[in-house]
């Protein structure tokens, strides 16, 4: 099955090619990536991340210092060194490769991923990025420090001190949370700082992401079973909760709830509801005066009614055009087709290609924590 | 009063689906309060059940409010008829909309999938029952005076009388090369075209609706087309409109950020000889040369034009686009006027104040906004939208409880729907605009009323566009009421005298009786009064229109 299908995408990346004709980006390729057995979770996931600049950018650098080292042990970041640096160099524009090394690391190190079921993108993503941290932070304890010079005002803002280590993955994708909750009979306001990779939301049926942004900061009553332990009551109290965004990422990952676990039925349903998502978006943070503009520049897409089949594939835009990956195939899309992976204003849809992981890059060039 | 014979058990019928049994949705109401009283549901149109499906969700459906006066006297009478025209018409409907176009248009189609015409069902002519006095369509005799909506589903144009409850339209005209996707009426159109329709695939065409309503086909008849085949302009049509006191020249906008501006009685075949735009970022202008149709070409932004809208006077039109500026031009020396950006991402929609003071847009960052021609920036950000602001109208008709029309203190009545599927109103008091002072940076935002009036900061100047404003550099209004009114994304709204109108982008539309107007107030009983108009068949042809 494998060999017949590189054969046609073959000429699928050829029309690629024709269609971008003079407009072919200089120095850019676009490879379909060969699918394993219900791989195209990592494969959406892939593309999306090598068409995140700054994250390939920094990965490459990585695969070029770390060559000259001279043998180093294989792991998932070196593998995803290789895969990348292979798709970077190659020949030709366009075509297809198969991340065979990256994905017989990945299923070494997670049973999870090791067998031939279907698997949750964002799950994969999040496993990849902690992976990644947890080997560039053994390679280099001396990170932190690094960090402390540079941040913003460190020294004024609670909790911030102790900042984990800023590997290029941190710096790339994390951002931070202030928690703030008041308990209500002393009015006390406890802030405890969180970092994130990425903001996971609860959706709703015909709303937008800076809708579902919104209600992600909400105020929340803790009562009744759900109270707060307040260290100055010494005692559980009704209090008020508000989750703020503090720092905002230089690449701002969002994953919608899309499966959601069904108490009723014991099981996870997934959620088609129509969530429109813009090319821009903005963030308003606690530590900046002003808002954060970002891009939309990836999309992670699952297709299919249900949470444990189905199939992903991504969008993901590349000098200004947006191109549609599925697995070994890749093809030029409009930008206006984006709208289709909206999800469904109605339950029960032909539609069943849903956005699922957004990727949007800050435009604000020269972050502050770089 | 109630129609006779077989029309009966239809209005029975559409009279309970009208009061919402006819499947309104899980947990939408029939009715909505505000202030000054309760808005209620009285009718609800749409297209035939069961069409086209397979073109749903690539056209969003546009809803144009079209009134179509007395047909004046060309000819002695021939005969004399006697046509229940079942729309009691309130003359005062002939101005519907503040300024023209309420309701712009989200513009979203994916492509242009089926084409194919839809046979048989689709024309619901049989449904209406054998009752003379419904039988208008086909009968060369007919005026149709009377208010109608106009709206797009998938690859047909559909028209409904506005005052019948009939849920059916009474004339479909389907497209063979393409879809509809947008329209415009001109009630006061001197040479009888007065309906424009653009489609995807950037072909426009002028016709008469009268025209239309007497002819039995499903085909456009005695249509003017322009952009054939989009011989000049191949990307979607998104918006089209009439110039005020244009003497029937209008404009169409194109998905590729251009825009045309056509005359009648040039030459429709075209002459593709604009120059190469050589900045897609810049504004530009050029005109066609041997003076044929489309006249000229308007390069107005990179990405596609939203929505159009002119002022009430003509002076001015009003555009915005994906990259989510407002554009304010004056028409006739073709010079920016001023303009600036959402918060963040595209424009959808656009609509000005009668008075041509104050212009709304909503876009993709779920907000209403309203500017103001004479400060010639943001005013006010109306919070409230879960979703993206599809359309955007003031109500012209609104008249403030207490207003004794001296007061320094205007108010403006607006509405907005969105793809939260919510309708939302809003009161814009000029003078109790809670304006932010601006804030020391690190500071908190204190507030502080009044005294400032709109003036919240200075004015900006001519021909200039604004960048995004900061969140707290905006005064913010709160809605007055939010009503969720269809099940599907909305796509627009347009205020008549008597009622709102809601339309979702599957081609619903509803229509809500203002407070005091009788909902029991049978508009039909005038029908059988309109009686023994003297008229002649007075063909629109002669207007050289043959397809």
């Amino acid at each position: 099955m494998v060999d017949g299908v590189t054969l046609t995408m073959g000429v699928a990346g050829s029309k690629l090619e024709k269609a971008l004709g003079d407009h072919f980006p200089e120095g850019e390729r676009y490879f379909g990536l060969e699918n394993f057995g219900n791989t195209c979770y990592c494969n959406s996931v892939l593309q999306a991340l090598y068409f995140c600049v700054p994250f390939r950018e920094q990965l490459l650098e990585y695969y070029s210092n770390n060559k000259s080292q001279g043998e180093a042990e294989e792991n998932l970041l070196t593998c995803l060194a290789e895969l990348f640096s292979q798709i970077n160099s190659q020949k030709k524009k366009t075509g297809v490769i198969a991340p065979k090394r990256f994905v017989q690391r990945l299923r070494k190190e997670n049973d999870v991923f090791r067998g031939y079921m279907h698997q949750d993108a964002h799950e994969f993503l999040n496993f990849l990025l902690n992976q990644l941290v947890d080997i560039l932070e053994k390679e280099c304890p001396k990170a932190t420090t690094e960090n402390v010079l540079n941040g913003p005002g460190n020294g004024h803002v609670n909790g911030v001190k102790q900042e984990p280590a800023a590997t290029w993955i941190h710096k790339n994708f994390q951002g931070i949370l202030t928690n703030e909750t008041r308990c209500l009979r002393c009015e006390t306001v406890t802030a405890r700082d969180e970092t994130f990779l990425d903001l996971s939301l609860d959706i709703e049926q015909n709303s937008s992401i800076t809708s579902c942004l919104k209600n992600f900061s909400s105020t929340e009553t803790l009562n009744a079973e759900d109270k707060f332990f307040c260290d100055k009551c010494c005692s559980l109290q009704e209090a008020q909760k508000r989750m703020k965004i503090k720092k905002s990422p230089r690449i701002l990952v969002i994953h919608l709830k899309r499966f959601k676990y069904m108490e009723q039925l014991n099981r996870h349903k997934k959620l088609s509801y129509r969530v429109v998502f813009p090319l821009e978006l903005k963030l308003s943070t606690t530590l900046d005066a002003g808002d954060s503009a970002y891009s939309l520049f990836s999309v992670v897409v699952h297709v299919g009614t249900g949470p444990n089949h189905g199939h992903y594939v991504s969008l993901v835009k590349s000098h200004n055009h947006w191109l549609f990956f599925d697995d070994e195939n890749a093809e030029m899309i409009d930008e206006s087709a984006i709208q289709t992976f909206f999800g469904s204003a109605q339950e029960y849809s032909s539609n069943t290609d849903h956005g699922y992981i957004l990727f949007y890059e800050s435009l604000s060039g020269d972050n502050k924590s770089l | 009063m109630m129609n006779s014979g077989a029309s009966n058990n239809i209005m029975s019928s559409s009279a309970a689906s009208a009061s919402g049994n006819s499947a309104p949705g899980p947990g939408l109401k029939t009715y909505f309060k505000t202030p000054e009283g309760k808005y209620k549901l009285q009718y609800e149109k749409t297209h035939p059940a069961g069409l086209l499906h397979y073109a749903h969700g690539k056209t969003v459906t546009q809803v144009t409010l079209a009134h179509l006066k007395e047909k004046p006297m060309q000819a002695p009478s021939q005969s004399s008829s006697t046509l229940g025209v079942s729309s009691g018409v309130r003359s005062a409907a002939a101005r519907f909309l503040g300024g023209g176009n309420g309701s712009r248009a989200l513009s979203f189609v994916g492509g242009n999938g089926g084409n194919k015409p839809v046979g048989g069902s689709s024309t619901r002519i049989g449904s209406l029952g054998a009752s003379s006095s419904n039988n208008v369509v086909g009968n060369p005799n007919f005026d149709g005076k009377g208010t109608y909506l106009v709206f797009n589903v998938g690859d047909a144009i559909f028209v409904s009388d506005l005052n019948s409850q009939d849920k059916d339209p009474i004339k479909s005209i389907h497209f063979s090369n393409s879809n509809p996707v947008c329209h415009a009426y001109d009630p006061d159109a001197k040479d009888g075209h007065d309906l424009l329709i653009g489609l995807n695939s950037g072909d426009v065409y002028s016709v008469s609706l009268r025209q239309q309503l007497q002819d039995v086909g499903k085909k456009l008849v005695g249509a003017q087309h322009y952009n054939k085949d989009g011989s000049i302009n191949n990307s979607r049509c998104t918006c089209i409109a009439w110039i005020p006191n244009g003497d029937g020249s209008f404009v169409v906008s194109h998905a590729d950020g251009n825009m045309y501006a056509y005359e009648k009685n040039k030459d429709g075949s075209g002459d593709p000889s604009f120059p190469v735009i050589k900045d897609q970022t810049q504004f530009s202008v050029s005109h066609a040369r041997y003076s044929k149709n489309p006249v000229a070409r308007w390069h107005i932004c990179q990405g596609s034009v939203n929505g159009i809208a002119f002022s009430a006077d003509g002076a001015h039109i009003a555009t915005v686009g994906r990259d989510g500026y407002l554009r304010v031009f004056d028409y006739k020396n073709e010079q920016l006027i001023c303009g600036g950006k959402s918060y963040y991402g595209a424009l959808l929609c656009c609509a000005w104040s009668m008075d041509g003071k104050y212009i709304l847009t909503g876009g993709e960052d779920d907000l209403v906004q309203v500017w103001s021609m004479e400060d010639r920036k943001i005013v006010a950000w109306g919070e409230g939208h879960n979703s993206w602001v599809s359309g955007v109208a003031f109500d012209s008709y609104w008249l403030a409880p207490n207003s004794d029309g001296v007061g320094e203190n205007v108010v403006y009545r607006f509405g907005s729907v969105g793809q939260d599927t919510q309708m939302l109103l809003w009161d814009l008091e000029m003078d109790e605009l809670v304006v932010p002072v601006r804030r020391a940076p690190g500071g908190s935002p204190t507030f502080s009323t009044g005294s400032q009036s709109s003036h919240w900061d200075s004015a900006c100047p001519v021909g200039t566009l604004q960048p995004s404003p900061s969140m707290q550099d905006v005064p913010k209004l709160s809605p007055l009421v939010a009503h969720r009114v269809h099940t599907e994304p909305l796509s627009g709204l347009l205020f008549t005298q008597e009622s709102v109108l809601t339309v979702c982008r599957e081609g619903h539309i509803k229509i809500w009786m203002r407070p005091g107007s009788a909902e029991t107030q049978s508009t039909n009983s005038d029908s059988f009064m309109s009686t023994s108009l003297k008229e002649k068949a007075a063909m629109a042809a002669g207007k050289g229109g043959k397809q």
